[in-house]
């Protein structure tokens, strides 16, 4: 915990004081996490990646003014940045939407972290952290297919040769044991095909 | 009371970016509604930075600072276009993200009748898997009684709106699969309004990918 308030006061020294000194140190910490999450993806070569991770972190320089450190930690914050700098990189492949959106205006940041939000998960992060480490096999194996390389469920099912069902209720599982709320979501119990995987 | 929230799938997929424009839109304006979502999303963003926190690194070229140091000494925060002032998308409510406005030709939705009580101003927005629509039914009105090609969000915006289920209101996100039959009525006080996403709407390849999304176009 502490090391995550560490990065986030540099953050905040490169947002304020445009400090070249700390953004160093964030890009020494984070740019090689970045390149090695960014890697996992599999359908990008290094040089496509270090693209990537160079553009997430010229973005963390211009953005750290908008950091604020009482809406999350430091990594969450890049995280967002890396992963809507994928979603861009992947659209002008397709050739989708040029020019219209790109994903920053997608995830409004503003708009879903808000204080409140941000003190009951405080409140929940350690046990996050553990549980993360603790969850069963086929559990993290989904989540780290959709984190890590950006697919969808129904590409999961795919890839595993399970059926969707399957992965809903595995991934409806694995957020019950991180213990985030999703007490209310009946759709998804709705859909539960009875696996205690 | 909302009542009707996205599965925690489509939760991960809108936290890990994987889902394509369309329903990307259907889940954001559902967060403008639903702060227990909006937690949920947040923890799952922060389900990111943990899992980016416990990676074992990669060495990036000895040059890529110097790159990064250069690029951002001539380059201040380009000044974004911050369009605050949101035109009344008719009289649309708030919810619908501003953006969207960009995909307008002229910044007005284009309402066509489906029925004498039923109006849908479709919006085009550069994906081809998924067809984005506003729909308007009257107060009172009964929208016809309709099949799914494809599976079909629906956000309620404004008003309320009954089928042979349940009673639906603003920020409902509400999932039918191919094969549900349902006709809607809205509440009589009021007309209602919702945002619709369906997906492959015209194509009858037999295809039943549940929101497959444009990521899933492998580049290589």
């Amino acid at each position: 915990m502490e090391e995550h308030q560490d990065w986030n006061a540099y953050l905040e020294m490169v947002g304020k004081d445009s400090d070249k000194a700390a953004y160093t140190e964030l890009f020494t910490h984070f740019a090689p996490l970045l390149k090695a999450f960014l890697l996992k993806s599999g359908s990008q070569n290094m040089e496509q990646v270090e693209e990537l991770v160079q553009e997430t972190m010229i973005k963390v320089w211009r953005k750290a003014k908008h950091f604020n450190p009482s809406q999350g930690k430091a990594s969450t914050w890049i995280y967002t940045i890396a992963r809507n700098t994928r979603i861009d990189s992947i659209r002008k492949q397709v050739r989708q939407n040029p020019n219209l959106l790109n994903a920053d205006d997608l995830y409004d940041s503003d708009a879903i972290m808000t204080p409140h939000n941000t003190l009951i998960e405080l409140r929940n992060r350690r046990n996050i952290r553990v549980e993360l480490k603790n969850l069963p096999q086929a559990q993290a194996e989904i989540l780290s297919l959709m984190y890590f390389q950006g697919q969808s469920g129904q590409q999961v099912a795919n890839a595993l040769k399970i059926p969707l069902g399957t992965v809903k209720s595995r991934v409806r599982l694995a957020m019950e044991k991180l213990k985030l709320s999703l007490a209310t979501h009946e759709l998804d119990i709705a859909q539960d095909e009875g696996e205690h995987a | 009371m909302i009542k009707r929230h996205p599965d925690s799938t489509l939760l991960v997929e809108y936290s890990s970016g994987s889902l394509a424009l369309a329903p990307n839109i259907a889940i954001t304006t559902h967060l403008q509604f639903c702060d227990q979502c909006r937690r949920t999303v947040n923890a799952l963003e922060n389900i990111g930075g943990d899992l980016l926190d416990a990676t074992e690194s990669v060495p990036v070229s000895e040059d890529l600072l110097d790159k990064v140091l250069n690029c951002i000494d001539d380059s201040n925060e380009p000044t974004t276009a911050n369009q605050s002032t949101v035109k009344n998308l008719d009289d649309l409510v708030d919810a619908v993200p501003t953006y969207i406005q960009r995909f307008l030709p002229e910044g007005r939705l284009n309402w066509k009748f489906l029925s004498p009580s039923l109006k849908v101003a479709a919006i085009s927005i550069g994906e081809d898997v998924h067809e984005l629509a506003f729909h308007k039914i009257k107060a009172g009105g009964k929208a016809p009684e309709h099949n799914h090609q494809g599976t079909e969000i629906t956000v309620v915006l404004k008003g309320s709106f009954s089928d042979d289920d349940d009673i639906y209101h603003p920020g409902d996100f509400i999932i039918r699969e191919p094969g549900d039959i349902h006709q809607p009525i809205a509440t009589k006080n009021e007309e209602c309004v919702c945002l619709s996403v369906l997906s492959a709407p015209i194509q009858l390849t037999g295809v039943k990918r549940l929101l497959n999304p444009f990521l899933s176009f492998s580049p290589s």
